[in-house]
């Protein structure tokens, strides 16, 4: 007598065990997969707007296209050293130091105001840099981050001149693009104009400053700029503006060590009156120092 | 035998089948990520997780942008995302398991029910094992989904330099909220 009715065997019974087992697991598995690939297009953003294109207010001489948010406060020391072959008595220039000491402070998240002081003709100057419009991805597309640079500067030294003489003007549309999390680049026009000069130069100056930087380690990036000026080809004096140096940011600080041959801080004579010939001795080590506080909290993030 | 078999194809192909009127859907559910000692507090909200629950079978699914974090500080944010989270390279952090217990929760009657959770967490492109409690709040119709649990940085090979390691904890608390409502599709 078969009491097997379907004639199943021990081997058939671990076929369909393993059957079982295998399509109920599997299937439960996809069935999470499905669930959690349904939701993808629920949570993509609607625009993704690119930020910390460059990790400070600076490439190196001049400014990028970052601005302190609302309530932060960016205090900054920035130095150029004397000439880099002035040997180890002067330690290599060290102790010829020019320093600019400035307060740059958001007054909206695009809005920004600076104060600033520096040794080189003992300028005082007051900017404002205005963001424009940012690069974004995502429902919208825009390529750069645009951003307004204007400066007033006015030299202290003691001669006897009228304010109005002691008085230069900048003004910078600087344009920029985050390629990725480790190259940025950026395009800055510039205009100067000095209301007093020596004689055989010019009141205006026109230039084009490129500028970048690529991060390649974590928090440490190679950092170029260049000015491309329109009145050092008629000129012996002054020379194009030229940096190259490493960028190392750390929790709330930014630390730049570079090469220039740029003395003069202060965006007008950064531009138009950089005197160092790189080919006779102009070469000049420079450190920028930058802290930034947050002097309120941002109110948009606060928790329910 | 292949009758059985066929009996046991046609089971299987029914088992297929979920319920639709048993799944719930969130689009914009909360987790707050916290991790405090004396020299820094980590603190940021992600008001976009998507997640849908299953009352059928207990299947939990969710999954967010990790850029949806928000912190107080912008700069505290634009690290986390590409010192710590590498966002650029990991964009999507997202959870899949089960509520083991998903059968003593009734729908139809208000309460809070105490349910455990297991499941896998995949961020920073490592996959780990996750077990936790949480309670499923029913009121008026609604579900709301809520738990709590640690994570540890070193195990999704989140990177924190020694000299920082006195600021960063490894353990951070992981707070959810979902706010369920039924899924119409």
């Amino acid at each position: 007598m078969n009491n097997n009715l379907y004639n199943i065997n021990m081997k058939d019974l671990l076929i369909i065990r393993l059957i079982l087992i295998f399509s109920l697991t599997s299937g439960l598995a996809k069935a999470q997969d499905d669930l959690l690939n349904s939701l993808d297009k629920d949570i993509s953003e609607d625009v993704h707007y690119v930020g910390y294109t460059f990790k400070s207010t600076h490439i190196i001489n001049g400014h990028s296209v970052e601005n302190m948010k609302k309530n932060q406060l960016d205090f900054r020391i920035n130095h150029r050293f004397g000439e880099l072959n002035s040997g180890l008595f002067d330690l290599y220039g060290l102790d010829n130091a020019l320093i600019n000491f400035s307060l740059d402070y958001g007054l909206t998240n695009r809005l920004m105001i600076g104060v600033r002081r520096g040794t080189y003709e003992k300028t005082y100057d007051g900017s404002l840099k205005y963001l424009i419009l940012r690069q974004c991805t995502g429902k919208r597309n825009f390529p750069v981050t645009v951003s307004y640079f204007t400066d007033l500067s006015a030299n202290t030294m003691l001669y006897s001149a009228p304010l109005q003489r002691r008085l230069s003007f900048v003004h910078q549309l600087l344009i920029a693009r985050k390629f990725n999390e480790k190259l940025s680049m950026q395009l800055s026009p510039s205009f100067v104009h000095r209301n007093s000069i020596q004689a055989t130069d010019v009141n205006d100056v026109y230039a084009l400053g490129f500028g970048g930087r690529y991060k390649f380690v974590r928090r440490v990036a190679f950092t170029w700029e260049y000015f491309y000026c329109s009145h050092t080809s008629k000129s012996d004096t002054y020379y194009n503006p030229i940096a190259l140096g490493v960028d190392i940011e750390t929790g709330g600080h930014v630390f730049q060590l570079f090469i220039t041959n740029s003395r003069p801080m202060v965006e007008k004579g950064m531009i138009a009156e950089t005197t160092g010939d790189i080919t006779h001795n102009g070469i000049y080590l420079g450190f920028n120092i930058s802290r930034v506080f947050a002097l309120g909290k941002n109110k948009e993030n606060v928790k329910e | 035998m292949k009758k059985v078999l066929i009996l046991l194809l046609m089971s299987l192909f029914f088992c297929g089948f979920h319920l639709n009127a048993q799944k719930y859907i969130t689009k914009e559910g909360h987790i707050e990520i916290f991790s405090k000692n004396p020299l820094f507090t980590i603190e940021a909200l992600n008001k976009k997780v998507a997640s849908i629950l299953d009352f059928g079978n207990g299947d939990i699914v969710a999954t967010t942008l990790v850029r949806s974090f928000k912190f107080h500080e912008a700069l505290v944010e634009d690290h986390f995302n590409e010192n710590y989270m590498e966002s650029e390279k990991f964009p999507k952090a997202s959870f899949k398991g089960k509520i083991t217990n998903i059968k003593d929760v009734d729908l139809k009657k208000d309460g809070d029910y105490k349910i455990t959770i297991k499941g896998t967490l995949t961020m920073h492109g490592e996959t780990n094992p996750v077990d936790a409690t949480g309670t499923i709040i029913i009121k008026d119709g609604k579900v709301t989904g809520k738990t709590q649990f640690n994570v540890s940085l070193a195990a999704y090979k989140i990177r924190v330099e020694e000299s920082y390691k006195k600021s960063i904890n490894d353990e951070i608390r992981l707070s959810v909220t979902f706010d369920y409502a039924p899924m119409t599709n």
